[in-house]
């Protein structure tokens, strides 16, 4: 097992930084939070280095890259706390075209001209058994009602993939419905540039993307995995960043005379956040090649990296706020951008619990019957 | 990044399975005649060290002269644990195989070689290090015990402790004092020191588990005289040689811990599915996720020590490598206490102190044996500081 960068990932990934730290500055940012900049021009200017067609086929115009280069961008994305359009098509709606083999669509990807999300969850839970949005049919043509919540980019995005039940089986599948037809209802919240809205559909118009049927759930799985896993991917880089201007600040502050990282208390829990973001990363690039490669353990690895993205937001969020002091509890100080983005992922694609809940299961150790 | 070893690497793993078949140490005398001591090598484990050594096994990565076949190290890596897997020690003397030959290669002259270093390779001599002292644990730089030049000898008088193997080994790693005028890290210089020498005696110390064998002891050093000769590399020079010899394998030691760390949590699952079901469904709950977080750390630790490891082949720096100490004696210790806690009063039972028993899962004391890693070799507060201050670029205090 290598879970090292190759040469030409790494090169990628320096790519996506570097261009970040200059179309993606928290003053864009602070835009989001104080301005409600959706981030229409940091989005143009994505389409124009070509970042939306990445994980697009290169049959659908594409240029074909596996999902390891997929959770790098929503690893720097999240370094950057950037406005979500991007992560959720790239992560969350492109996945679900490829497993629905939508070229035409996917073509429209590619262009930028199309941007999208996961419309999931509902009442907070990433489940299936949860969904209550019901697909109806009416010969060839299928409709859906329902309410999706915490729908990430829902506020840019032009088209939702979304779950819904067939009441006539009671299967869930997966169908895509336009913006145009759905009543997008903001909800800015604690970080405004997550852009995540309230979705409701009634009686949509919907394109059937997988069909609710016995296979329904596992194919579905293999769109949910790569959005955890890359949601997963983006809290750590967040959590990283915030690690790095923790570690600056100690370097710089001074109490009684000396920096403040001198003092062996905050030395050991810089150790500790180092161990953190250093762990969940290395989880998380397991989990990203494991997708990348299709290994059967994908499903479990996902859950580890999301369980253990949760883990270091906990501790990162917290002693980087601790740490920075009075400072990091100003506005005016751009850290809470981190912060809340850190925090915010841990309610997105499922919480630590549930994913360990899962790994529970998977593992044997959860009787029948028990919730 | 990829999951799986190249064809070339898991032809090589064939080879050395092929091999272990074949020539494996049987799980009879194993059982029956258990190495008790860092430093013991019963009759089994000398016999073993000899075929791994004629046959270019002992020390993949080395040369066929000294145990090995030039392998390089993915190769390596896939030879331990090929060798885990099949419950096979690769030595019963890992500080004399790990720590002590290396740094005689490195920095002694051929006759200490040959006089030391080969037999410890071929199984004929075991070796036991000699660093902390009352005074000088975390703060090894600190140790007093004195080497004085006496004509043609070394005179040397102190105090050693927390010694592994000193009861069993044939000559110990000393590491003395030859200048008290010099700044402390300055006046340090290592001797060979053969555990024979009148002058030199042995206490065993008893540990709080398995007190009928203890594997550390403290080492009385009353006027021991050695040959001067017994000098490894220059005098005042152990300070740098100690950082060399603490380094050897650095980019392996991890996962030996993150083996033994895996083979724990298996049998732990395995132990679950045996109490769980005497559990209420909201006790189950709270077990499950205490075996489930373990199990995380588990999937961590080789996730992290791999990836480290890649950057080691690669020739880059391995900032990963720093953390493992720290974290896998942690998890080793949370994954100890964990399942003694959920182990109900079988968790008191204790066993007898045979090595090969001690890494029974569920009980107490085996909980208190992890203490051993967390202490020895740098504790975690110390491995803390390491990783703020050489990894981070933290200040000193």
């Amino acid at each position: 097992m290598d879970l090292e960068l190759s040469d030409e990932q790494a090169e990628l990934r320096d790519n996506f930084r570097s261009v970040l730290e200059d179309c993606c500055s928290p003053a864009l940012v602070r835009a989001a939070y104080e301005e409600s900049d959706d981030g229409d021009s940091l989005w143009r200017q994505q389409v124009e280095l070509g970042w939306p067609s990445l994980a697009v086929p290169e049959t659908a115009g594409g240029l074909g890259y596996g999902f390891v280069e997929t959770a790098l961008l929503a690893e720097e994305l999240g370094r950057a706390a950037a406005p979500a359009t991007l992560l959720a098509t790239t992560s969350q709606l492109t996945p679900a075209l490829v497993e629905a083999d939508d070229d035409e669509a996917l073509a429209r990807v590619a262009t930028g001209s199309l941007r999208g999300t996961l419309a999931l969850s509902e009442k907070g839970r990433f489940d299936l058994d949860s969904v209550a949005t019901t697909a109806r049919r009416q010969g060839e043509r299928w409709t859906v009602t329902g309410t999706k919540d915490g729908v990430l980019a829902g506020a840019t995005a032009d088209l939702f993939a979304v779950a819904a039940r067939d009441p006539e089986t009671g299967f869930v599948g997966l169908f895509a419905i336009e913006q145009t037809d759905a009543k997008v209802e903001r909800r800015p919240g604690l970080d405004p540039a997550l852009l995540l809205a309230d979705v409701v559909f009634t009686s949509s118009p919907a394109r059937l993307l997988i069909a609710p049927d016995a296979d329904a759930e596992a194919r579905i799985a293999r769109i949910t995995e790569p959005a955890t896993v890359a949601l997963a991917l983006h809290m750590v880089g967040a959590c990283r960043n915030i690690f790095e201007q923790t570690l600056a600040y100690a370097k710089i502050r001074k109490q009684y005379d000396r920096v403040i990282g001198s003092f062996q208390a905050l030395k050991h829990r810089f150790a500790d956040m180092y161990l953190e973001v250093e762990r969940a990363t290395a989880l998380c690039y397991f989990a990203a090649v494991s997708i990348a490669e299709d290994d059967p353990e994908r499903g479990e690895v996902a859950h580890l990296a999301k369980a253990a993205a949760g883990d270091c937001q906990r501790l990162l969020a917290e002693d980087g706020l601790q740490l920075h002091g009075g400072l990091g509890f100003t506005w005016e100080q751009d850290l809470h951008f981190w912060l809340k983005r850190a925090k915010a992922g841990e309610v997105l694609c499922g919480t630590s619990a549930w994913h360990r809940t899962a790994l529970a299961r998977r593992l044997g150790l959860a009787s029948e019957g028990d919730a | 990044m990829k999951l799986q070893f190249d064809d070339a690497t898991l032809a090589f793993r064939d080879e050395f399975l092929a091999w272990l078949e074949k020539n494996r140490p049987a799980a009879e005398e194993m059982e029956t005649d258990p190495a008790v001591s860092s430093a013991h090598a019963p009759d089994w484990a000398r016999r073993w060290a000899r075929r791994m050594f004629d046959a270019g096994w002992l020390v993949p990565g080395w040369a066929p002269e000294l145990g090995g076949r030039n392998a390089g190290a993915v190769e390596t890596l896939v030879y331990l644990e090929a060798l885990t897997e099949a419950g096979v020690p690769r030595t019963t003397n890992p500080q004399g195989l790990g720590i002590i030959s290396p740094s005689i290669l490195d920095y002694g002259r051929p006759d200490q070689v040959e006089e030391f270093a080969m037999p410890v390779l071929r199984g004929e001599l075991t070796a036991c290090l000699g660093m902390s002292e009352p005074d000088a644990g975390s703060d090894l730089a600190n140790l007093k015990t004195a080497a004085v030049r006496d004509g043609d000898e070394w005179v040397l008088n102190g105090q050693k402790v927390w010694t592994s193997g000193a009861a069993y080994a044939d000559f110990c790693f000393l590491f003395c004092r030859t200048d008290p005028d010099a700044r402390k890290h300055r006046g340090i210089s290592i001797i060979l020191v053969p555990m024979d020498t009148p002058g030199l005696e042995v206490k065993p110390l008893k540990e709080i588990v398995h007190p009928d064998t203890p594997d550390l002891a403290e080492v009385f050093l009353d006027d021991v005289r050695v040959p001067i000769e017994n000098l490894v590399g220059e005098e005042n020079d152990g300070w740098r040689m100690a950082n060399g010899s603490l380094a050897h394998e650095r980019s392996m030691v991890w996962l030996d811990s993150v083996l033994a760390i895996e083979r724990s949590m298996a049998g732990l699952l395995d132990h679950a599915k045996a109490w769980m079901p005497a559990l209420t469904p909201a006790e189950r709950a709270l077990a499950a996720d205490d075996v489930v977080r373990l199990y995380i750390e588990t999937k961590a630790l080789r996730a992290l020590g791999y990836r480290g490891f890649a950057r080691f082949v690669k020739g880059g720096n391995a900032p990963e490598q720093a953390l493992m100490k720290a974290y896998s004696s942690e998890t080793s210790r949370d994954l100890a206490r964990i399942a003694s806690e959920w182990n109900g009063t079988d968790a008191l039972h204790t066993t007898s102190g045979r090595s090969n028993r001690r890494r029974a899962i569920g009980g107490i004391e085996g909980y208190f044996n992890t203490f051993g890693s967390t202490i020895s070799a740098g504790s975690s507060e110390i491995q803390r500081n390491i990783i703020a201050e050489r990894v981070l670029g933290l200040p000193r205090e």
